[in-house]
C-alpha cells in the first residue's frame, strides 16, 4: 500500500508490525514474513539512523520502537494508521494480531 | 592553532568543528549531552558531539577530513587520539514535535559555537526523561537549568504540549531542591 512511497515492501512491514505490537525485532518480523533476516536488519538500520525508530537491546535481542521523539511522528502515524485500516482482514491476523499476553515459562500449549 | 587532540576539551572541539563547517557554509548546530557539558562548566562529561546538520553527509565528511576525522559509519565520525566522537544525528532540528526556532552563539578563541539555547538545551533533556523515563536525563537537565537563565514558561508550556505537565512538575520539584 505504501510501498511505492517508501521505496520498498519491508518499510512498510516493519511500521505495521511497529504500531500493532508497539515494538518489533529482526529475527522475529522475518519468522513472521518468512523472509532473510538481513533484508529486515538494513531497513531497520536505515529508520534508526534517520532518528524515526530507537532500539535497545534486551539480553541479546535488539528492539526497535518509533522514536517518540521523531519530529514527524504523529503525522507518520496517523498515516500508517489510517493504510492499516485498509489491510485485508486475512492479512490482519495473520501478520498483525499475534498473541502479545504473557505465557508463564513451562506452561503447556 | 596548534591543537593537543589528548587534552582538548569539549567545548574547543565544538568551536572547531562549528567554525570549520562554517567555512565551508555547512549549517551545523550542536545538541544533546555536549551542550549539557558546555552550560554546566563539565559539571556533566559527554565524550559525544551529536550535530543536527541539512547538508550532505558526504561534504561534511570532506570537511571534518580537514580536521583528522574518519568517517566511521554513516554517521560517525572519529579521530585518533582525540577523546570524543562525532555524529551527525538526522535533521531537523526539533524537540520532539517543535522545530527550535532559536540558536545560540558562544564565541571561543577556536571558532564559534552554533547550539540549543540553554531553555532548549534543558527541554531536550526532559525529552528523554519524559518519553523513556531515564533519571540521568532529569539530572542533566536541572543542571542546565541551575547552571543558565532558562525560561521556565517556556519549558511549562513545551511540556503541557508534549503532554508531560506531571513529569514537568517533577521537574521543578528536583530543580528547587
Amino acid at each position: 500500500m505504501l510501498e511505492s512511497l517508501f521505496g520498498n515492501p519491508v518499510i512498510e512491514k516493519i511500521f505495521f508490525t511497529v504500531l500493532a505490537y508497539n515494538e518489533c525485532y529482526a529475527l522475529g518480523l522475518a519468522k513472521t514474513f518468512d523472509e532473510p533476516v538481513n533484508k529486515f536488519q538494513q531497513q531497520l538500520k536505515r529508520l534508526e539512523e534517520g532518528g524515526i525508530i530507537v532500539s535497545r537491546l534486551v539480553g541479546r535481542t535488539r528492539i526497535y520502537t518509533f522514536n517518540p521523539r521523531y519530529a514527524f511522528l504523529k503525522e507518520l502515524k496517523a498515516l500508517i494508521s489510517t493504510a492499516y485500516e485498509f489491510i485485508p482482514e486475512a492479512e490482519k491476523e495473520r501478520f498483525y494480531i499475534k498473541r502479545t499476553r504473557p505465557r508463564r515459562a513451562g506452561k503447556p500449549l | 592553532m596548534r591543537v593537543d587532540w589528548k587534552k582538548i576539551k569539549i567545548r574547543e572541539l565544538a568551536a572547531l568543528v562549528c567554525q570549520k563547517l562554517d567555512e565551508n557554509d555547512i549549517d551545523a548546530v550542536l545538541v544533546g549531552g555536549a551542550c549539557v557539558s558546555i552550560y554546566t562548566k563539565n559539571e556533566y562529561v559527554s565524550y559525544d558531539l551529536d550535530f543536527v546538520s541539512h547538508s550532505r553527509l558526504k561534504d561534511i565528511s570532506e570537511v571534518l577530513k580537514d580536521l583528522g576525522f574518519k568517517r566511521e559509519s554513516s554517521r560517525h565520525f572519529v579521530r585518533a587520539e582525540c577523546p570524543y566522537f562525532i555524529e551527525f544525528v538526522a535533521p531537523p532540528l526539533s524537540i520532539g514535535s517543535e522545530r527550535v526556532k532559536e540558536e545560540e552563539k558562544i564565541k571561543t578563541r577556536f571558532g564559534r559555537i552554533t547550539l540549543l539555547t540553554p531553555t532548549d538545551s534543558a527541554k531536550d533533556r526532559l525529552a528523554a526523561y519524559y518519553h523513556w523515563n531515564d533519571p540521568q536525563a532529569l539530572e542533566q537537565a536541572v543542571m542546565v537549568a541551575k547552571a543558565q537563565k532558562v525560561n521556565l514558561r517556556d519549558i511549562k508550556r513545551w511540556s503541557v504540549a508534549e503532554g508531560h505537565k506531571e513529569k514537568y512538575e517533577a521537574f521543578l520539584k528536583r530543580l528547587k531542591i
